[in-house]
């Protein structure tokens, strides 16, 4: 038996370590232990696969988007300021 | 610092230098390229757009008559979100909330994934971006507020964690493990819109299971009357 093999992660350690793996950081180590687990375990693949596409689409959507009212109602009031100060 | 940002940086800090050198009217480029951002952030801590706005009118008159406290040393934008982060913040601790309830039960909890479906392969096809784009919204405002400001500051603007971390006032570990909570919470709410639709083969697969599953357990009971 090859005893240098490193241990398997168990989901939960995994899953500790989602971020790592979006957000693609962490050692080159880390990151193939994830995706040996990941490799086999259709649950952690499905939820590692879904948060990383959930963090673009969150990205791309570009949320919440200034009211145009909003917006003319700050240059109204930094006009007295600007003006005025 | 990422080498696409050097650019915007430096118009920034070409706007700041003008302003402070008298031209007060360039303050309002800072304003345009900058508004959305700290509306954002300000909406984030707050949960609505009034107390957004108010803080965000607030954060521009503050930045506006502390620009000579900019040094330059970190990005505009860096600076310019802590102050908006710093406003929001104070504008919540005055409307003398209690501690929230997830604030305090931060820590022994950690939900676990609970759907295991794929996601549709492009969900902009099957909604359309403009519903996409709601369909974010209300899952990011339906986050208690900590895991709300976290995610908005990360995943929306963009921010590392370390700056995230500071203008938050908490340590990068406290905010990775925020992050991770509040991406966990928006993907099960998302997972309701976004996974595939199943396949009514894999339906009746399902069915025929628990079906010869049911029928088992009766004629276990039966066998053992």
């Amino acid at each position: 038996m090859n005893t240098t093999t490193t241990r398997m992660m168990s989901c939960k350690e995994v899953l500790a370590n989602l971020s790592t793996y979006v957000d693609e950081d962490g050692s080159a180590e880390l990151r193939h232990l994830l995706e040996e687990h990941i490799a086999w375990c259709r649950r952690c693949q499905v939820v590692f696969d879904t948060t990383g596409r959930m963090v673009k689409i969150v990205r791309d959507a570009e949320p919440f988007e200034i009211p145009l009212a909003v917006s003319a109602r700050l240059y109204a009031r930094l006009e007295t300021v600007l003006s005025g100060d | 610092m990422n080498p696409d940002e050097i650019g915007p940086g430096e118009e920034d800090l070409a706007f700041v230098q003008r302003v402070l050198a008298g031209d007060r009217r360039c303050f309002e480029p800072l304003v345009r390229r900058h508004e959305r951002r700290v509306f954002r952030v300000a909406l984030a801590v707050l949960g609505n757009i009034e107390d957004a706005e108010d803080a965000m009118q607030e954060v521009f008159i503050k930045a506006f008559r502390h620009l000579d406290q900019f040094r330059g040393e970190s990005r505009f934008t860096t600076w310019l979100t802590r102050i908006a982060v710093n406003e929001a913040l104070q504008k919540r601790q005055a409307r003398k909330e209690s501690v929230p309830l997830d604030e305090s039960r931060e820590a022994d909890e950690r939900p676990l994934p609970r759907r295991f479906e794929p996601w549709t392969a492009n969900p902009e096809q099957l909604y359309g971006q403009q519903e996409v784009r709601q369909l974010v919204e209300a899952a990011i405002q339906a986050l208690p507020s900590i895991y709300r400001e976290t995610l908005v500051l990360r995943d929306v603007e963009g921010m590392s964690a370390e700056e995230a971390a500071e203008a938050l006032g908490i340590k990068v570990e406290a905010l990775k493990s925020r992050l991770l909570r509040a991406r966990l919470m928006l993907r099960e709410t998302l997972g309701s819109a976004m996974e595939e639709p199943r396949p009514l083969g894999t339906k009746i697969v399902h069915s025929a299971v628990r079906m010869r599953n049911m029928m088992k357990v009766m004629l276990a009971r039966a066998a053992g009357r």
